[in-house]
C-alpha cells in the first residue's frame, strides 16, 4: 500500500506534500490531551498493523488499520498516521522519505472519509449495531485507500482501470480481516470507553455514555 | 467506570496487534522490491523482485543514462533475471515499474561496467589498469580463463548475495520495539507540552 520513492511524478508528490500538511495542520489544532493518549497507541498500532502480511497468491499484502484510527481520533488521524509512516519508512524502508505526503493522504484521507460517513452507525446506542457500521468503516477506508493509490498512480501516467483493480483486489482480504478487526475494537470501545466514540464529534468534556 | 479500565482497551489493542505479528513465522516480511545489477562478462546481468523472496517476471526494465538518455530497454524472464548489453561506458541507471506503485531503481557504476567499452566520458580510468594484469596471466593459459574464473565466482556468490539482500530487509525485533518507542517518546512529550500548557493557563 505505500508508493514507493520514484514511482511518482513531482507534482503529484508535490501536490501530496500540500495536502498532507493541510490535514495534519487541522488534526494537531483538534489534538487535545483527551485524544493524546488514543492517537499515540493508534500511531503504534498502524506502526505495527503493516507487518502483519496476509498472503495471496504469490504475493502478500499487509494490514493497516487506518479505519480504526479515522474512527477514535477523526482528523487527528492525519498527524497519527504520518508518525506511524515516518517511523515505517526509517525503520522498514516501507515508502520512502519524499512520498511521505503522498502516502500520508492516501492513507489518512480515507480513513477520515469512511469514519465521517459511518459516524452515525459507529455511535449507535446499540453496541452490535455500532460494530457492524464500524467494520463497514474500517472495510471502506480500504477500499477508499486502494482507490485512492490508483488515482495517484493515474496521475502519475499509469492506466487507472488495470492499476485500481491490481490493487483492489490484492487488498480484498485485508478488507475482510480489517473490517472483523474494526467491528470488534468498536464493540469493545463501545463497552468499556463509549466516550472515545463520542469524541469524535464534540469536544470531549465530560463522556456522554455513562 | 474506572480510570484504569479505560486505559486498558488501547493497551490491549496494542497487545494483541504486537502478538499478532510476533506469532506469525514470517510477519516481519517487507514488501519493497529489490533489485540486483553486475556485470557478466560483456553483458549485464540484473534481477528484480520483491523483498519477500518473489522475483517480478516480464516486467519491463528502462537503462538510463545520467543525463536521462534512454541507451535501451529489456525485459525480464520469468525469474525476474534480466541482461542488457552496453555500448556506452556511462553509468547505466535500471528502472522496473513492477506496477501498484512498485519501482525498483538500481544504477551500475561505469567503473563496474564489463571492459572494452568506448569511453563515455565516465570514470574509464579505472577499467583500463585491470586487462594489464590479466593480460600477462592469460599468456600461458586458455584465454577465457578468467572469464571463466569469473562466472564460476558469480554463481558461488549469487546464494550468497540473495541471503545478504533478504537480511538487509529483515525486520527484527528491536527495530519493532524501536519505532513503538519513538511512538510513545513522541505522544508523551506532546503529552507533557499540553499539559504544561494547561497548568500555566490555569494557575498563572
Amino acid at each position: 500500500m505505500h508508493i514507493v520513492d520514484g514511482a511518482l511524478s513531482t507534482p503529484v508528490v508535490v501536490a501530496g506534500a500540500a495536502l498532507a500538511a493541510g490535514g495534519i495542520a487541522l488534526g494537531l489544532r483538534r489534538l487535545d490531551m483527551d485524544r493524546m493518549p488514543a492517537a499515540g497507541v493508534l500511531s503504534a498500532t498502524f506502526f505495527v498493523a503493516s507487518l502483519i502480511h496476509v498472503p495471496i497468491g504469490p504475493s502478500s499484502v499487509h494490514l493497516i488499520m487506518n479505519g480504526l484510527a479515522g474512527i477514535v481520533l477523526g482528523w487527528v488521524a492525519f498527524p497519527a498516521l504520518f508518525v506511524g509512516l515516518v517511523l515505517q519508512a526509517v525503520f522498514f524502508g516501507f515508502g520512502g522519505l519524499t512520498v511521505l505526503g503522498v502516502n500520508t493522504v492516501t492513507i489518512a484521507l480515507p480513513a477520515v472519509l469512511a469514519a465521517l460517513a459511518c459516524r452515525r452507525g459507529v455511535t449507535h446506542p446499540d453496541a452490535r449495531v455500532a460494530a457492524v457500521w464500524g467494520g463497514l468503516a474500517g472495510a471502506l477506508s480500504i477500499a477508499l485507500t486502494t482507490a485512492a493509490v490508483a488515482l495517484v498512480l493515474t496521475l502519475s501516467g499509469e492506466a487507472f482501470v488495470p492499476a485500481a483493480r491490481l490493487v483492489f483486489v490484492a487488498h480484498l482480504p485485508v478488507m475482510a480481516i480489517e473490517g472483523l478487526l474494526t467491528a470488534a475494537a468498536v464493540f469493545l470501545i463501545h463497552r468499556v470507553r463509549p466516550d472515545l466514540l463520542g469524541l469524535f464529534t464534540r469536544p470531549a468534556v465530560a463522556g456522554e455514555g455513562a | 467506570m474506572t480510570a484504569r479500565r479505560r486505559a486498558a482497551v488501547p493497551a490491549f489493542a496494542l497487545a494483541f496487534a504486537l502478538a499478532f505479528t510476533l506469532a506469525l513465522p514470517g510477519g516481519a516480511r517487507a514488501h519493497k522490491v529489490v533489485a540486483a545489477v553486475y556485470a557478466e562478462g560483456r553483458v549485464i546481468e540484473g534481477e528484480v523482485g520483491f523483498s519477500n523472496g518473489d522475483m517480478a517476471a516480464d516486467a519491463d526494465v528502462v537503462v538510463t543514462a545520467p543525463d536521462g538518455r534512454e541507451l535501451g530497454r529489456t525485459r525480464t524472464d520469468a525469474d525476474g533475471l534480466f541482461t542488457f548489453t552496453p555500448t556506452e561506458a556511462v553509468d547505466h541507471h535500471f528502472t522496473a515499474n513492477l506496477g501498484a506503485g512498485h519501482v525498483a531503481q538500481v544504477t551500475l557504476p561505469a567503473a563496474d561496467l564489463p571492459r572494452g567499452l568506448a569511453p563515455g566520458g565516465a570514470a574509464p580510468a579505472r577499467m583500463d589498469s585491470t586487462p594489464v594484469a590479466e593480460a600477462g596471466a592469460s599468456a600461458a593459459l586458455p584465454p577465457d580463463l578468467s572469464e571463466q574464473i569469473a562466472a564460476a565466482v558469480r554463481r558461488e556468490v549469487k546464494p550468497l548475495r540473495k541471503e545478504i539482500a533478504a537480511y538487509r530487509e529483515r525486520n527484527d525485533l528491536q527495530a519493532i520495539l524501536g519505532g513503538i518507542g519513538y511512538i510513545l517518546g513522541l505522544f508523551g512529550l506532546g503529552f507533557y507540552l499540553m499539559a504544561r500548557r494547561r497548568l500555566n493557563r490555569d494557575a498563572p
